[in-house]
């Protein structure tokens, strides 16, 4: 294979040394570096939040280049979360002044003893003293820094309070809001004392091939500009889906009681615009800039997406946007994910409605839907661990074993991390995703768009079945969620956005080969870099039967296994998991999910 | 000369790259003559490139290896320049980087600026010739580059969030 080594920044926290390496052979940047070198160096059984867990933080081979939004960075660990392997992207300006600065990854093992950030200035690496940051949230963390080290457009990766004490989904953020947000990446940098990275780069990206480089951008901008939801992603960002999502009957709201929301036009995108927003918000070299500054009585700051929005909203029968708005800064200011906090306190709810708990089970908070108490105290209490915030710091799967059997019925995980804004019955693509994907309850391994465009032609062309583009299908979705995973990793390699690579539809194997070996001048084909993803999605399985996942772990919460959607559009659908997986498993070749069966063409795992 | 107008800007960067892509072929903020000023705890972007002030502090090289063009713009002579960095510290708004021992201050392209050429939201224009601009306000503040961009861009801003604090949004 005849893809590039990065340049791996190893810092040991516990010796503090700081050495320089190269990142994996066989991976392509981002997530491909970091699975791989988690499975080549994480012990088995590692506690996620003891000093032998490793955090690598990875830009890829695209990063910072004149290609559209190569703007993310992966952070991965074991997950204090799932136990499983955990890694999240944020978007925003971090990864490319990582890149411009000359490391593509940075790999932290050990712990310190006392907190500290990492400052890189090019080719200058210091571990230096945090005790003054100890305590601030996000925004206080980044704006100190950029004051200590008198550079404003300095470039700061930070936890907040949720990641120093340890919250199983703190987030890791940059530019204030954007998070590697999911499977609790914030906790495991806080068990480190690693409180921010701060980055500044002057060296630049130059093609080795300018000329077949500038035309896969050009391609790609192309693909991005001629696509339909070019101009509403463009107006409303990824807020839009919740109109989508409600025509389609997988609304949850009310904790996924109910899909249909009666306040929806009072919480969606244009409501949200009309009221809230005050101008749009871009991350790096994005034509789209899909993401919107928010102004409100209560706070300010860049968000929310869809997650937050629908989270607090509709998830929690809470019909004040206004309201949402500002939980959404403050839970970004906290560092918290947005997802695993809504849903914490969306199945709070829940279980208060059915009688399992009372309010003074949680420090007297009213905890009716809706609750304007719950949404402004919970969060704060969580990520400071106060009162009943340290048991729901843990995360539903675990808090729901101390309220019971019946509190265990109502969580919406997977493998312990919490489900997006969405009821998987409905969409069984996504459903399959967030039963099989390595990271747990997660819709955006990658994107089944292709079963909610009716378009069969496209399902054909790209996995061989055209029922897979009708979202209530059975068939075909083994081979779609296969496909769409391996283009998640794909995007989460280049660390391209995917609300643009899978979302659009924009980038696929050719065109990512095309823009690799034009910017670094050797010839790596779309075949070579599908044969990457297969042998990272074997190792990250790998990784994660290692952890002690069974076959039984590839499944929905058991609220949505047998019983039909209740209501809506989509009213009496239900979803046969264990069909779709098994179809899933066939696609993988993996023998009842846990062996690859002989005649694969990847034997080399590891 | 080149306007940002910050009712506009998303901060994208776009107009960095295309920049640095044109004065050197490569992506490198470090390289670029217009800076995108992110104060993202207000909300405020806003692309930072000489704006032909009227009083041109830059000018008073002492080497003389700058001079005004035809258009407005600042030409630089290397072959005069000895790096002594004193239209950094002179331009108030931290429009005249420093890399490789070369000042970078923005020269219109010679003519069709690719930073105006690639804006997605046509935040920016280029006036030629325009000498209207006082930047005296801004004169006695020392600091980075950086912290000099970020200084006038809030400056920039403060009508713009006036406007937001009365109540009006995006679409208004």
């Amino acid at each position: 294979m005849n893809l590039c080594r990065g340049n791996s920044l190893r810092v040991d926290l516990t010796n503090r040394r700081i050495n320089r390496a190269l990142a994996p052979e066989k991976g392509i940047g981002g997530r491909t570096w970091n699975s791989l070198t988690l499975f080549e160096e994480l012990r088995p059984g590692t506690n996620p939040l003891g000093p032998d867990n490793i955090l690598c933080l990875s830009a890829g081979p695209l990063t910072g280049s004149e290609l559209i939004a190569t703007c993310r960075f992966i952070a991965s660990a074991r997950s204090p979360l799932t136990g499983f392997l955990g890694d999240s992207g944020a978007r925003g300006f971090f990864a490319p002044e990582l890149r411009w600065a000359g490391h593509d990854q940075i790999v932290f093992t050990g712990a310190s003893d006392s907190w500290v950030y990492l400052w890189i200035d090019d080719g200058r690496v210091e571990i230096r003293d945090a005790s003054h940051l100890a305590g601030m949230d996000i925004t206080e963390t980044t704006l100190r820094l950029r004051a200590d080290l008198r550079d404003p457009d300095l470039q700061v990766a930070a936890i907040g309070p949720a990641g120093e004490n340890l919250v199983r989904y703190a987030i890791i953020s940059c530019n204030l809001a954007r998070a590697a947000g999911r499977t609790g990446m914030g906790a495991v940098m806080g068990s480190k004392k690693l409180k921010a990275v701060a980055v500044r780069g002057s060296r630049p990206v130059r093609p080795a091939d300018p000329e077949r480089f500038r035309k896969a951008c050009a391609q790609f901008k192309a693909a991005i500009e001629g696509h339909r939801e070019f101009e509403p992603r463009r107006r409303y960002g990824t807020t839009r889906i919740m109109d989508s999502l409600a025509n389609l009957g997988v609304l949850p709201a009310y904790h996924y009681r109910s899909a249909v929301f009666e306040d929806l036009h009072k919480v969606n995108a244009e409501a949200l615009r009309r009221d809230h927003v005050v101008k749009s918000k871009s991350c790096y070299n994005c034509n789209v800039f899909c993401s919107r500054y928010n102004y409100t009585s209560y706070s300010e700051g860049e968000g929310p997406e869809y997650e937050a929005q629908a989270a607090f909203t509709v998830k929690c029968g809470n019909p004040d946007l206004e309201l949402a708005v500002g939980v959404s800064n403050a839970v970004n200011r906290l560092g918290l994910d947005c997802i695993s906090t809504g849903e914490v306190i969306a199945w709070l709810m829940e279980c208060r409605h059915e009688g399992l708990i009372t309010d003074a089970d949680v420090d007297g908070i009213d905890l009716s839907w809706g609750s304007r108490e719950a949404l402004l105290r919970l969060p704060g209490l969580i990520a400071r661990r106060e009162g009943i915030g340290d048991l729901l710091a843990e995360g539903t799967r675990r808090a729901a074993g101390t309220f019971g059997g019946a509190a265990r019925q109502l969580t919406a995980e997977v493998k312990g991390l919490e489900l997006f804004s969405a009821d998987p019955r409905g969409i069984k693509g996504y459903g399959l995703m967030n039963a099989v994907n390595s990271r747990g309850g997660d819709h955006y391994r990658g994107e089944p768009m292709i079963e909610l465009t009716g378009d069969e032609d496209l399902a054909f062309r790209r996995v061989g079945y055209r029922e897979a583009a009708h979202r209530l299908e059975d068939k075909g979705k083994g081979a779609l969620v296969r496909y769409a995973e391996l283009l998640g990793l794909l995007s989460d390699s280049m660390t391209v956005c995917k609300n643009i690579s899978c979302c659009m539809d924009a980038m696929d194997f050719d065109l990512a080969a095309v823009a690799y070996s034009g910017l670094w001048g050797r010839e790596v084909t779309a075949e070579e870099l599908m044969q990457a993803c297969e042998h990272v999605s074997q190792v990250e399985r790998q990784f994660n039967l290692r952890e002690g996942l069974r076959p039984e772990d590839d499944t929905l919460p058991a609220r949505f296994i047998g019983i039909p959607i209740p209501d809506g559009p989509a009213q009496g659908t239900v979803i046969d998991i264990g069909k779709l997986v098994e179809d899933y498993y066939r696609e993988k070749g993996w023998n009842g999910g846990v062996e690859r069966e002989s005649g694969g063409n990847d034997s080399d795992a590891g | 000369m080149i306007e940002c107008n910050i009712r506009l800007c998303v901060g994208c960067r776009m107009c960095e790259v295309a920049c640095s892509v044109f004065h050197s072929a490569s992506v490198s903020p470090a390289l670029s003559r217009i800076r995108v000023s992110k104060l993202e705890e207000i909300g405020l972007d806003m692309a930072v490139a000489c704006v032909g002030c009227s009083e041109q502090p830059c000018l008073e090289c002492p080497k003389e290896a700058l001079l005004a063009g035809a258009r407005g713009e600042i030409l630089l002579d290397a072959r005069l320049c000895d790096a002594c960095r004193v239209c950094e510290d002179a331009c108030p708004i931290g429009a005249v980087g420093f890399c490789d021992d070369r000042p970078l201050i923005c020269d219109l392209c010679g003519g069709e600026p690719m930073c105006v050429a690639v804006c997605p939201t046509r935040a920016l224009s280029c006036r030629e010739g325009a000498r209207d601009i006082s930047l005296r306000a801004f004169q006695n503040f020392v600091g980075s580059p950086g912290e000099k961009r970020a200084r006038y861009v809030r400056a920039q801003g403060e009508p713009l969030r006036a406007s937001w604090q009365e109540g009006a949004r995006v679409d208004s």
